[in-house]
This record gives structure tokens, sequence and C-alpha cells, in this order.
């Protein structure tokens, strides 16, 4: 039997150390501590420490017994020696080709889950969500609306009708895919002085427009189609309750991703997201309001008008990544595109 | 055995942390790809290995500790904590009723879930091949959280119990504005309780560490407490305080020289990134500061029969590390994290000693905790729950 590695033993039963050589016979694991028989353990029970560059190896034997090595360079010659090799993991923890691989692999994969997995993922979510869940959510909003934002409208009732009945005959004339089956209602209301010219969607399908946009859109009648139809989209994609999904589960992944050091560093790349989630929906609810248009027989580029109103009033613009909407340049440019389609 | 006497030890049994932040960064960026390949389901044998890591290259009196903890146990633990995790957000969505009954059930089994954790961590970390224990009982984990309870109880009932729609009649509107302002003073008080909560939970952990027949005994008081909070409180007061300050007046002067009103300029947005990144540093760093004082006031009152932990982890060198850390991890995207986890750990532990009163190759195992008999730790083990305060 040749002398294995020295080490320091614990039997797991008092805190002493002492001075043990390990050796292997057969299938059993021997330690010599020096005085009396050598201990014995049988191979398989024996588990082995991982190869690192830092640390003890440290046996851990069965019965809660100990050996740690006294020197780790001596423990390893005898383990491969003796035909041990390192688990997978080890292995890709070793070498400096799949560290590099595994970073690319990190920022690809986090990339990719934040931009497609969430979507996905809160999707399905919302997609077992029942259209109550959706209502409830949007009467909330609407009734904190109506107490701090909200007055009633001053737009005369036949106005009000006319355009609720746009949107209907509009909405009814599209192709069948494209229709949609969430129902939604139009209420006008006088927004307070910072909303201006504005149109909200609310989960639950209740479309709001201020008397603001109504009167800035008196003289192009397309151009407010566009607008409810814009607003219509967001009702159907149910994107109220997609962005509370994705602000949920990518916050999640985030704070995962971060650990402890944390909460404070995930705060900036999740509003980043939001935003470019927020992008996104509106584009989809563009896209619905040049098929409404289409739909009632109107060009899409009535919306070029709503631009230039909007132009026209002074607004402070974000920058892109930091903006919920698109800019404004490249929502005019779509419309443009749209109508000659 | 007797008890710890004032005298000077027999020995002081110091710690070394021997971890190397690229070793680290490997095993983590490789246990990190994996667990986001599986989507989450290698994470306990991740948190498995890095905890043998870390504790491995814990030296203490040069004999490293070690983590025995069973991933596939883990596992089990793992998938329980993000169930739960996943039914709370999922309720908070629907309404506030619903988010009001989750947060009731997280709370009513929060403290269970505590206990074990701990008797899971402590059962399977081992020095000089003897286990730790965790002594305390799952009642006495509802004991140290109760105050807690009472405040988010009351919370949340006034939150469920206020009407959606203004009241109409003055009655309704005057018991509205009572419980408004109950819960606006619960609000308001859950800051000053914070210390009497947190003095209570280190007393649960600190209080029922066992290891070799020796139990912990935590002795801080609650007006320590109070008093590092009165000096954090201080601190943040003044730091915030100079920060605002410098922030306003670097806007105003920005605004000055500003462009035209209405545009956001790339000037505006990296001043706007800038002021960011300096709020993120000091944050960090009064995060250091609590850490250094807590870890200190905590671990020099915890003490058994024979042991005595010191701990004197300076409050500024604390500050700086994470000052720098939030720095590099702003800088690489947050691959710097693992390096910033080995540099912190080993300043917070070689910043620790242990007192020995007896000759610890005397010292035996206790019995009981040794055979792993008693309903505590296989309820552990078959939860294996490890949340990882």
């Amino acid at each position: 039997m040749t002398a294995g590695p020295s080490g320091t033993l614990f039997d797991g039963l008092s805190a002493q150390a002492r001075p043990a050589t390990l050796a292997v016979q057969g299938d059993e694991l021997c330690a010599d501590t020096g005085d009396g028989a050598p201990l014995r353990w049988p191979l398989r029970q024996v588990h082995w420490p991982e190869r690192t560059r830092h640390g003890q190896r440290v046996l851990e034997l069965p019965g809660g017994a100990r050996w740690h090595a006294a020197s780790a360079a001596e423990f390893d010659a005898w383990s491969a020696a003796l035909g041990r090799r390192d688990g997978w993991v080890v292995r890709l923890q070793r070498s400096w080709r799949a560290t590099l691989a595994a970073v690319a692999a990190v920022l690809l994969l986090t990339a990719a889950g934040l931009h497609w997995g969430v979507p996905a993922a809160a999707q399905a979510l919302v997609a077992m969500l029942p259209a109550s869940v959706d209502e409830a959510v949007g009467d909330r909003v609407l009734q904190t609306l109506e107490q701090e934002w909200f007055k009633p409208s001053r737009i005369a009732p036949e106005r009000q009708a006319a355009a609720r009945q746009a949107l209907q005959q509009a909405v009814e004339a599209l192709p069948a895919d494209a229709r949609g089956h969430r129902p939604w209602r139009l209420i006008f209301r006088q927004g307070s002085q910072s909303l201006g010219p504005n149109a909200l969607a609310l989960p639950g399908g209740t479309l709001v427009v201020t008397d603001a946009l109504v009167e800035l859109l008196a003289d192009q009648p397309d151009a407010l189609l566009g607008v409810l139809g814009h607003e219509w989209g967001h009702v159907q994609h149910r994107h109220g309750m997609q962005g509370v999904a994705r602000a949920a589960l990518a916050g999640a992944a985030l704070s995962a991703l971060t650990g402890d050091m944390g909460t404070l560093l995930a705060a900036a790349p999740a509003v980043l997201l939001q935003m470019s989630y927020s992008r996104e929906f509106e584009r989809q609810a563009d896209e619905a309001a040049a098929a409404v248009l289409r739909a009632a027989g109107r060009s899409p580029a009535a919306m070029v008008a709503f631009f230039d109103k909007l132009g026209a009033i002074e607004r402070p613009e974000a920058p892109p990544f930091l903006s919920t909407h698109p800019p404004d340049e490249e929502r005019r440019r779509f419309f443009e595109q749209a109508a000659r389609r | 055995m007797t008890p710890s006497t004032p005298d000077a030890p027999l020995r002081t049994l110091s710690v070394r942390f021997v971890g190397s932040g690229s070793e680290y960064f490997r095993i983590w960026i490789v246990n990190l790809a994996l667990s986001l390949v599986t989507l989450g389901l290698y994470l306990p044998f991740a948190r498995a290995r890095k905890l043998r890591y870390l504790y491995g290259c814990t030296e203490v009196d040069g004999h490293a500790m070690s983590f025995d903890g069973n991933p596939w146990v883990m596992f089990r633990g793992h998938v329980l904590v993000w169930l739960l995790a996943l039914a709370y957000a999922g309720a908070q969505q629907v309404s506030p009723l619903a988010a009001g009954v989750a947060l009731l059930v997280l709370v009513a089994i929060g403290p269970a879930l505590w206990c074990s954790s701990l008797r899971f961590r402590m059962a399977h970390t081992r020095w000089r091949g003897l286990r730790f224990g965790f002594a305390g009982s799952v009642g006495g984990a509802y004991a140290a959280a109760a105050p807690a309870y009472l405040v988010v109880a009351l919370m949340v009932g006034i939150g469920m119990l206020s009407p959606d729609s203004p009241a109409a009649d003055p009655k309704a509107k005057a018991a509205e504005s009572v419980m408004m302002a109950v819960l606006g003073l619960t609000a308001l008080l859950f800051p000053l309780l914070l210390p009497w909560i947190l003095h209570r939970a280190k007393r649960y952990q600190h209080g029922h560490y066992a290891w070799a027949g020796e139990r912990t005994r935590f002795s801080a008081g609650l007006g320590s407490f109070y008093g590092l909070a009165l000096r954090v409180g201080g601190l943040s007061f003044l730091v915030v305080g100079a920060l605002a300050l410098c922030i306003g007046l670097l806007t105003t002067l920005m605004a000055g020289l500003g462009g035209r009103q209405g545009q956001v300029g790339p000037g505006i947005v990296i001043f706007g990134v800038l002021m960011g990144l300096l709020v993120l540093v000091v944050q960090m760093a009064l995060k250091g500061y609590v850490t250094a004082r807590l870890q200190n006031l905590v671990w020099n009152h915890t003490a058994s029969q024979n042991l005595q932990v010191r701990s004197a982890l300076p409050a500024r060198a604390m500050m700086s590390l994470q000052a720098r850390n939030a720095l590099m991890l702003v800088g690489t995207v947050g691959l710097y994290l693992p390096f910033a986890t080995i540099a912190v750990a080993r300043l917070r532990l070689q910043a620790t000693a242990v007192d020995a009163h007896v000759d610890i190759d005397q010292l035996a195992g206790d019995a009981a905790a040794q055979s792993r008999e008693g309903a505590g730790d296989a309820a552990a083990d078959v939860l294996g729950v490890d949340i990882g305060l």
C-alpha cells in the first residue's frame, strides 16, 4: 500500500484534529492516523471535492467525518493517478474558452430573454387571465382619473355619437381576422390643463378622448378616427395587461440576475426596458389605426395632419430611448408609407 | 461547561478568506449560463456549488469550513419559493383584495420558511467535522417576527377596508379620514419600529446557533440597535442633503447653460446619467456603512459558553469598497458581480475572529445534533428551503 497524500482527519464525533495519510485498498479508502488500525470507508460513499485553484481539498466521508488535504497539489496528483476525472462543469469552469463562451451566452440569453422571452411569457400569462380582470383594473384607473384629472365633457352629444359611430362602422368593415373581439366603449372627458389633447385606452375596453383633442382635430375628422383606431388597437391587443405582465416578469428576471447587489442596479435597466416595450405597443397600435382608416375608406395619411398639429404645440421630447412613444417623425413616416400601400 | 470568563482567551482563532475573484467569476459565469439555458432549473445546483466554494475558502484557525447541502433537496425548496413568488405577483395584478390575501398567506408561512431555511443551512455546514445546528423553534420564529406582523396586518387591513370610491356622507367620510390617519401613522411608525423588528430577528438568529455542544447567546440590547439606527439616520440625512444640494446646484447650472427650452440634448442626457451614477454610488456606500456597523454590533454580542466572536470591520473600508463596486458594476454591465462578492466576503470575514476559552480539540459533537434526529432537521431536509438571508 503506497502512502497517499497526508492531511488532517476529523472523525465527525469530536473536534480533535488528527494527522492522517490516505490510501486506497481495493474498493475501500483507508486513513492511517499512525495510532491504531487505519480507518476504512467504502469508496462509493466518499464524496470527492471539485478541483479549485484556491481553498482546501476536503473529502466528505460517511458518518460526517472529514479529511482536509495538507497540499492540494499532492491530493490532485494522487486522485489523478487513481483515475479520477473532473466533472464536466468543473472542466468548463477551468477552461478559458468555455468561460468566454459562457459570458457570450449569458449576454445573448439575457438580451434574447428580455426581448423575446418576457413578451412571450407575458402573452401566455395574460391569455390565462379572464377579461373581468382587465375590466376591474380599468375601472379602478378610471375612478382615479375621474377624481383627479377629468371633468364632464363639453363636446355636444351629437359630435360624440358621430365619432362613436364612425369608429363602430370602421371596425365592422375590417376583415374578419383583424376585427378583434374585445368589447369597447368610447367616452369623452374634459381633461385637466396638463393633459392637453390626449387619448387613453384603459384595460377592459374604455377609450377616453379629451375635449382638447376633439377641438384640435375638429377640421380633421379622419385624423380623429385614426386616433380612435389607435386606441382601439391598444384594447384589442390587451396592451394594458401585457405591459403590467411584462413589467412584473422583467423586474423579477432583472432582480434575479443582479442578486443581492442589486435592486438599485436593476432599476435603470428595468425602466429602459419598460420604455422599449411601450414603444413596441405604440407601433402595434399605429398599425391598427392604419387598418381602421383603410377599412373606413380613408387614407392612413390623414394621421399626418395629426402629427402636424401636434408639432405646432411646443412639447418637450425626451431622447428616443427614454420615451414611451416612438419619435413623431418615425410615426409620421409610417402613416405616409401605409397610405402608399 | 463553565461560563465564559472575562479574562484573556486561551487562543484566538483567526478567520482567513482565500477565495479569488477571477476563480469565482469562472464558477459564477458558467453556472449562470447553465441556469439561463435551463430556464432557472439549474439554479439550486449553482447555489450549492457557490456555497461550497465560499465556505471552502473560509479558513477558521487554518481549517476550512464545508457545506454539504444536497442540491436535489435544495431544488425542491427552490421550486416552492418560486411558486410562492409567482402566486404573489399574480395576485397583485388581480385586485387589492387578492394581493392582501396573498400577502397575508406569505406573512403566515414566512417565519416557518425562515426557521426551516436556517436549520437547513446550519445543519449542512461543518467545521472540524462537526455539524452546526440551529436550535431555534418555529414558534420562536413567529414570536421574533410578531411586531413586523402587526404593522403589516394593520396596513393591509386598512388597505382592504378602505372603500374604492370616496365616501358621500360625512359620517363615512370621517371614518375614512380616521383610517387614513392610522394608516399614515403606521407608515411613519414603520421606520421607527424597524430597529426593534431587526433586534428581535437578530436575537432569534444569533441566540440559537449551536456547534460542538456550544450554544450561542445574543447579548446586544434594544438600545444599541436604536443607537445604530440614529447614527445611520443622521448620516443618511447629511449625505442625502448634501447630494440633493449638489444635484440641485448642478442642475440649475446646466439649465442656465442649456439649450432651447423643451429640447433634451445629448449633454443633458449625459448629465442625467452622471447624476444617476452619483446617487447609485452614494447609496451603495451608505449600504456599506450599515452592513459594517451592523456586523460589528451583532457579532460582537454573539457568544457561547466558551467561544466569543469578535468583529472589527471598519465602516470606512466597507463604504469605499462598495462605492468602488458600484462604479465597476455599472462599467461592466454587472459582470463584475463575482469579483465584488469575493471582495466583500474577504473584507467581512477577515474582520472577524473567535476567542476560544477552551481547548478546541477537547470539544465533542452534540450527540443529538450529530445523529440528525428531530423533526426539525427532517422537515428542513424535506423542504430544502434555503432563502439565504
